[in-house]
Parts: C-alpha cells; structure tokens; sequence
C-alpha cells in the first residue's frame, strides 16, 4: 500500500466484531516510522457492546479526504480504494520532477 | 532375464509351520512338549511397558517442528496465567519493544520492592512477561484449553499393582505409542486436536485473534500490578496516568513514546473470561487487589448483619408492643365493664 501520501488517518473500530478486522489490519500495514515522520493515526475502540460500523478516514497530502466504512469489505478492497488515489498524486509527483 | 516373482516371506513361513506338509516329518512327542509361548496381544494382563518415554507421549502432529512446540507452549501459558492482556502491535521495531519491556520491567520492580516494605507476599514482577505471539498457533492452543477436558484419568485404566498377574507394582498407562490412542490427556494428542477442530464450538476471544498480536501475561489476579502495566503500556490519565516526567526521564525516549503509539489494549483473559479494554481498567481499579476486595466484603456483611438484627429485633419489638398495648386495652375494658355490671 501506498502511504506517503497519507497525512491523517483515523480508524474507528469494535475490537470484539468480526467485522473489525479490515480495519485492524489496515493499521498494521502503516510503515513503523510514518508517525515520526508527521503522518498523524488516531485510533478510538468502541465498547464490546456496540454495533457500529467500523469506520476509516483518511486525509491525502493534497487536502482530498476519503471515508470509508469498512465492515463489508476486505482488507485488498481498502487498500485498493486508498491507492487509486494517492497512484495519482505519485503520478503528480513524478510529472512534476520533484 | 528371469521372471520376476515376488516373494513372500510370510506366506511361506505359513506354509512350512504347518504340520500336515508331507515334506516335515513330525515327531508327535515333541509337538505335545512345546508349547508356544503366547503373544502379547492374547493375555490378559500384560506386563506394562511404558511404549514412549513418560516426558513424551505421542502427538498429533509431528513433535519436533517448531509449530508444535510454539502450540505446546501457549497451551501452558494459557493454563499457568489467569491474567493475560492482549494487544496489537503495528509495526513495533525491536528497539522500541526493547525499551518498552526496560520500562515496564523497572515499573514493576518498584512496585516490588513497595510490596517487600509493605510486608506482602506475592511478588511477581519478574514473571510479568511482554511477548509477542504468533496469532493463528496461539487461536488453535486456546480452543484446545478451553474446549478439551479430558475428565478420566490417565492412570484409571492402570493395572492394579496387586494384582498377582503383574510382574511389576511400577503404575504405567497402558497406552500405546500410536497417535489414535483416545486414552491420550496431554493437549497435544490426537484427540485433543479433534475437540478443538470443531467449529460449531466458538471462544468468546475468537473475533481479537487476528492480526499482529503480543500478550502480557500475569502468573496471578493482581490489580495492582496490573494497574502499573496498564499505566505504561497504555496509559488513560484518570485512573492509570503514565509516570511523570520527572520520575522516570527513561519513559519519554522517543523510542519508548513511539513504540507506545503503536500498541492497542484490545482486551483481557481474566480467569477464563474475556473482557474488553474498559473491563479491563474496571479490574486494575479495584483497590488493593484481592485482599482490599475481601475487606470490602467482610465490612459489607458486618453492616448487612447489624441491620439485620435490628429488622429481626424491629418485627418483634413492635409485635410485643402492639400485643402488649392490646392487651393492656383489653384490661381497661375489662375494669370500665366490671364496675357497669
């Protein structure tokens, strides 16, 4: 997965749901140091009993927010929604020259 | 090239054992005196031979692979640890696992050496261990702890070391060195393994097993030490705030801070029970641990005896009193009718 495009993403989860898992995995694939290098992750656990969806945001460099609900998709979906566009920003990017 | 015929060494081994051959000549004297000795299979009370050493009963799965062994392992820690915290960790580097288990380490040593000035037992903080585990062997070794209760005893079907057909009053299981033998207790076994692979049974802490995870794991219910554990690892500022700047500088490394960022509490095993991260806080708040709960309970049933006897003592107060107040109207009646007569 792309992530240096990323600079805010917020994950909102029920740990005891099956459902959860995209959304758990989706944090285990952010590099080990993208949070010193200013990408900023919030994670907020909802309580055991609730039933909401679990929930992604997520801010590009370029200000384009993106909200996904993740409790009927898969982790390559995810991953899959989050990289068409930052493909763009790295194709941007390279246009660019810089 | 001669034909090939293949041979069949215990086809004819039959054939020559048999007397009536014309070949053999038969000595009928010495067929009566020898009598074959009979095998193990047809006497009742063999004598018991333990088929495999005693440390290693055989398994389901090969013993000497890696999975196996990791299998084996959590099993004793799920039975050995009441407490076990579970967290995911994303992505943590080993430095950062390094310092955080220094911090976690010293934090609890403090709290030992409180408990040593306090004149406590139960001093455990170097049994508290960070680890972490490969999730899929870990979700396999649960379902056999918590599903694979072999009831029966090994030794229950042991011969009885007086009966006279047993040469030996050594008491060894008579199980056989195969995998199938259903007499098989240790959770390796084969049978262990078909408890557990049935999925119509489902473990409460099923849905956290995915993903990256590491347990901390209590050899006892201790609220105390658990509240310290939380309170590095995952610090909540009420009730469980991280130590202070001054006192420990160690816990501001940025090593420690950004390996902490990357750690979830996802839940807790307490006693067999699962709860979620605010159950969790619920158990490391209770003050003084088990033995502040006693009290509790012993004050509370003080209270609940004296009020009690008082409602006990209260009915009957005022039954005597209402009886006493109707018989003293009674008399007065009786006395203003006497003098009417």
């Amino acid at each position: 997965m792309i992530t240096r495009f990323l600079t805010d993403v917020r994950v909102k989860f029920n740990p005891f749901s099956p459902r959860a898992k995209p959304a758990r995995l989706f944090l285990s694939l952010i590099p080990p140091n993208a949070r010193a290098d200013g990408m900023k992750v919030e994670t907020k656990m909802l309580p055991r009993t609730s039933t909401e969806p679990a929930t992604l945001d997520v801010k590009f460099k370029d200000g384009k927010e993106l909200k996904l609900e993740l409790d009927k998709m898969r982790i390559p979906e995810v991953m899959e929604e989050v990289d068409r566009h930052s493909r763009i920003l790295a194709r941007k990017e390279e246009l660019t020259g810089n | 090239m001669p034909p090939r015929i293949r041979l069949r060494p215990r086809a004819l081994r039959l054939r020559t054992a048999q007397p009536s051959s014309p070949l053999c000549a038969s000595y009928a004297s010495l067929a009566t005196a020898t009598t074959p000795a009979p095998s193990i299979d047809t006497t009742s009370a063999a004598p018991p031979v333990l088929r495999y050493p005693p440390t290693q009963p055989p398994s389901h799965k090969p013993p000497e692979v890696r999975k196996t062994q990791l299998h084996r392992t959590y099993q004793s820690v799920l039975k050995s640890s009441p407490l076990i915290l579970l967290f995911q960790h994303n992505n943590v580097k080993a430095v950062e696992w390094m310092s955080i288990r220094r911090e976690l380490a010293t934090a609890l040593q403090k709290i030992d050496a409180e408990r040593v000035k306090n004149g406590q037992e139960g001093l455990i903080a170097d049994q508290i261990k960070f680890q972490v585990i490969t999730t899929s062997i870990f979700a396999s070794a649960l379902r056999v702890v918590e599903f694979f209760k072999p009831e029966e005893n090994t030794m229950d079907h042991v011969q009885h070391p007086t009966d006279p057909r047993t040469p030996t009053s050594a008491q060894i299981p008579q199980t056989s060195n195969s995998p199938e033998d259903e007499r098989f207790k240790h959770g390796l076994s084969r049978r262990a393994w078909e408890v557990a692979s049935n999925r119509k049974l489902k473990s409460e802490l099923e849905p956290l097993l995915s993903g990256p995870l590491a347990i901390v794991t209590f050899p006892d219910v201790s609220p105390q030490y658990l509240k310290t554990v939380l309170s590095i690892v995952a610090p909540s500022p009420p009730n469980f705030p991280a130590p202070r700047r001054k006192a420990t500088p160690s816990y501001y490394e940025p090593e420690v801070q950004s390996g902490l960022q990357k750690l979830m509490l996802l839940g807790a095993r307490v006693e067999g029970k699962v709860f979620d991260s605010e159950g969790t806080k619920w158990v490391g708040g209770i003050d003084g641990g088990l033995d502040g709960l006693r009290a509790q309970l012993v004050h509370m049933l003080q209270g609940v005896g004296g009020a009690l006897t008082g409602t006990l003592e209260g009915a009957s107060k005022s039954l005597y009193f209402t009886v006493e107040g109707r018989r003293m109207d009674m008399e007065e009646k009786e006395k203003g009718e006497k003098p009417a007569e």
